[in-house]
């Protein structure tokens, strides 16, 4: 993955189809997100942000425009060809944490990368690792019922880590936390960031946004304003 | 493909958590498929045990050797004169007929019970028959002798013991000696039967004592010139068919039976017989194989529906599964191998159950059981064949899930 830009939409459209209604959420997005960069995505609730991330990090397809990642235009791949590149180079923390509620806070943060290439031993050893990071040692064998939410996100950084990716997708990660917890994951984040990793993360907190290097605000599916001069350098 | 085998396992390790995770569905899964696999366990051992036992059967009847009884199956039916076999016949039969060396009369009376001192044993049949008896049905004597024509002309009161009566009257001793009262006709008893272990009909062919034909007629006041049965014992078995014809012509000839007129008697052979049986058992597959069908059905019903609708309470934990990177055949395949984890623990507990039905029928005299491989590997079969059509369509659409919509389904 050669060049500082990590992820390239062009003039992407995203329209939903349903009971025979258009529903234009993207209406030609346009944007550039690079290596390390920390971006946060804003704007009032309906305006598309989810779409969006959800279409940067290859869980949905765009209706129209192209998506290039480090260059390579990926939209035809086939589904199985993004679960793997998902994979490989992107870790998700969503609003809700979704852990699975029967496995361990080790299971679930070994869980992306049983489905990779690596061996067992050494995802586990990683995975010890990165419990460690987020304060979550002691924890490793605790169900996510036995963990507060603030743990839970923890377990859920810890596990969008496993795979060591190149960008976090973060939709509202503090959405269901108090303000103190949140303060601390984003500092987690914003640590990750600097250790190499891309964040993109949607947000309506004006508190939260102010961790990103960048901001990008969206109003109806367009992009009001891409947070100035693009992708810093290195 | 190399990434698919290295994940197989990983994926297996997925399944087996959640099937431990979701005790409640596993429990009713197995228990729905141990039914069914109960039941086809119960038939496979059961027809195989009606198997054996028809061999057992026609291994005593034997391949060289006709039974002959009188009247012929539809005058048999409606009741008719049964009684055509004479004296002159079985000895015609034995001088007259190419390869018959052995010809051997034989009548039951039934319902006689047998006394030994203080000691008594209520005898289905005890058969009036002639000297080679023990020969004719291939039936060694454990001790003593067989009758002699001495016996037969004279009426004497000589007999042969089953073995189970021996047991039960004379215990570990000896009965070759001892004098056994039929009734009121004392008979010292000359030879003892050796131990056959078939039952079939009016019990156990062990349960019998058999007397001169002549004794029996005169004592218990039968008719002394016809009987119910010969046996006939043949050289050149291959030859079965040739002696049948041969038979049939002399005894039309020697019963002056006109040509449109049916047969006064009837031949079996142990082809005959295994037919008989053959459809005898048709009928128990039929029966059983329609309830173990049944069964099994309705434990892939229960299956699939709750696999179906833990599919639907899972949709988040799929829709993540997805969204980190699992391919759709690493969902499809977690989610058989679930089922197929539950099926086959249900087959293990299906035979369990199965056997412990059949050694509860088979004490019973119903059918005889017998654990077998083929068994396993039917069960297993069964098992991974449920798993397989009823698991599929819960996997597909559990590997179907848009992530997305997934997510954002459990969000709302
Ligand atoms: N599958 C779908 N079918 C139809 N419309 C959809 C679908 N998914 C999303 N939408 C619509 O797209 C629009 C944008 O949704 P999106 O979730 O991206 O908004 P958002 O900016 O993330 O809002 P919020 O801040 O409330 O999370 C909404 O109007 C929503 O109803
Ligand atoms: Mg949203």
């Amino acid at each position: 993955m050669a060049g500082s830009l990590l992820i390239e939409l062009d003039r992407v459209e995203k329209t939903y189809v349903q009971a025979g209604v258009d529903t234009r959420v993207l209406r030609g997005v346009s944007l550039a997100v690079g290596r390390g960069e920390f971006v946060a995505l804003q704007g009032p609730s309906g305006s598309g942000k989810s779409t969006l991330l959800h279409i940067l990090g290859l869980l949905e397809r765009p209706t129209a425009g192209r998506y290039l990642l480090s260059g390579e235009d990926v939209s035809g791949f086939a589904d199985d060809r993004l679960s793997e590149l998902r994979n490989r180079h992107f870790g998700f923390v969503f609003q809700s944490f979704y852990l699975i509620p029967y496995a361990s806070a080790l299971e679930n943060v070994l869980l992306p990368g049983l489905y990779g290439p690596e061996s067992r031993r050494s995802l586990e050893h990683r995975a010890q690792e990165l419990l460690a990071r987020v304060g979550l040692a002691d924890r490793a064998s605790f169900k996510p019922s036995q963990l507060s939410g603030g743990q839970q996100q923890r377990v859920a950084i810890a596990r969008a880590l496993i795979n060591q990716p190149a960008v976090i997708f973060a939709d509202e990660p503090t959405g269901q936390l108090d303000s103190a917890t949140s303060a601390e994951i984003m500092q987690l984040l914003a640590d990750i960031c600097t250790q190499g990793a891309s964040i993109v993360m949607v947000t309506h907190d004006e508190e939260t946004a102010a961790f990103a290097q960048r901001r990008i605000r969206i109003l109806d599916g367009r992009i009001l304003d891409n947070g100035g001069p693009g992708p810093a350098e290195g | 493909m190399r990434r698919a085998l290295r994940l197989l396992p990983r994926v297996a390790g997925f399944a087996l958590d959640a099937v431990l995770a979701y005790r409640l569905r596993s429990a009713f899964v197995i228990l729905a498929v141990a039914l069914g696999i109960a039941a086809l366990t119960v038939i496979v051992t059961s027809i195989d045990g009606a198997n054996r036992k028809a061999l057992e059967i026609v291994d005593m009847f034997g391949h060289d050797a006709v039974f002959l009884l009188g009247g012929d199956i539809e005058s048999r039916a409606v009741g008719k004169r049964t009684l055509t076999l004479t004296w002159d016949d079985a000895r015609t039969i034995r001088q007259s007929i190419p390869g018959a060396y052995l010809a051997v009369p034989m009548r039951a009376k039934s319902n006689i019970t047998a006394r030994f001192g203080s000691r008594n044993f209520d005898l289905p049949v005890v058969v009036g028959t002639t000297e080679g008896y023990a020969q004719v049905w291939n039936w060694p004597l454990s001790e003593g002798r067989d009758f002699t024509a001495e016996d037969v002309a004279h009426g004497a009161k000589v007999g042969l013991i089953g073995d189970t009566v021996a047991q039960e009257l004379f215990g570990d001793r000896s009965p070759v000696g001892q004098i056994v009262f039929l009734g009121s006709l004392p008979v010292q008893i000359v030879g003892r039967l050796s131990y056959r272990g078939l039952s079939g009909g009016g019990g156990s062919v062990d349960d019998r004592i058999a007397i001169p034909l002549t004794t029996l007629a005169q004592r218990f006041n039968l008719d002394r010139k016809y009987f119910r049965a010969i046996r006939v014992k043949f050289h050149n078995p291959e030859f079965m068919d040739a002696h049948v014809e041969n038979l049939r012509s002399l005894l039309r000839h020697l019963h002056r039976i006109a040509p449109d007129q049916p047969d006064d008697f009837t031949i079996l052979t142990a082809d005959q017989i295994l037919q008989f049986l053959a459809m005898l058992r048709g009928g128990l597959v039929a029966f059983l194989g329609l309830t173990a069908g049944g069964a099994i059905l309705v434990g892939g019903f229960v299956l699939a529906n709750l696999f179906s609708i833990s599919v639907a309470e899972r949709t988040t934990e799929i829709g993540l599964r997805k969204a980190l990177g699992a391919a759709t055949w690493a969902i499809t395949a977690q989610i058989l191998a679930e089922a197929a984890m539950l099926t086959l623990a249900g087959a293990l507990l299906g035979m369990a159950l199965g056997m412990g039905l059949g050694q509860a029928l088979s004490r019973l005299g119903i059918l005889e059981i017998q654990f077998s491989m083929k068994v396993f590997a039917i069960a297993v079969a069964s098992a991974l064949a449920i798993a397989a059509i009823f698991g599929l369509r819960p996997a597909r659409h559990a590997a179907g899930l848009d992530p997305v919509q997934a997510l954002r389904r459990s969000e709302g």
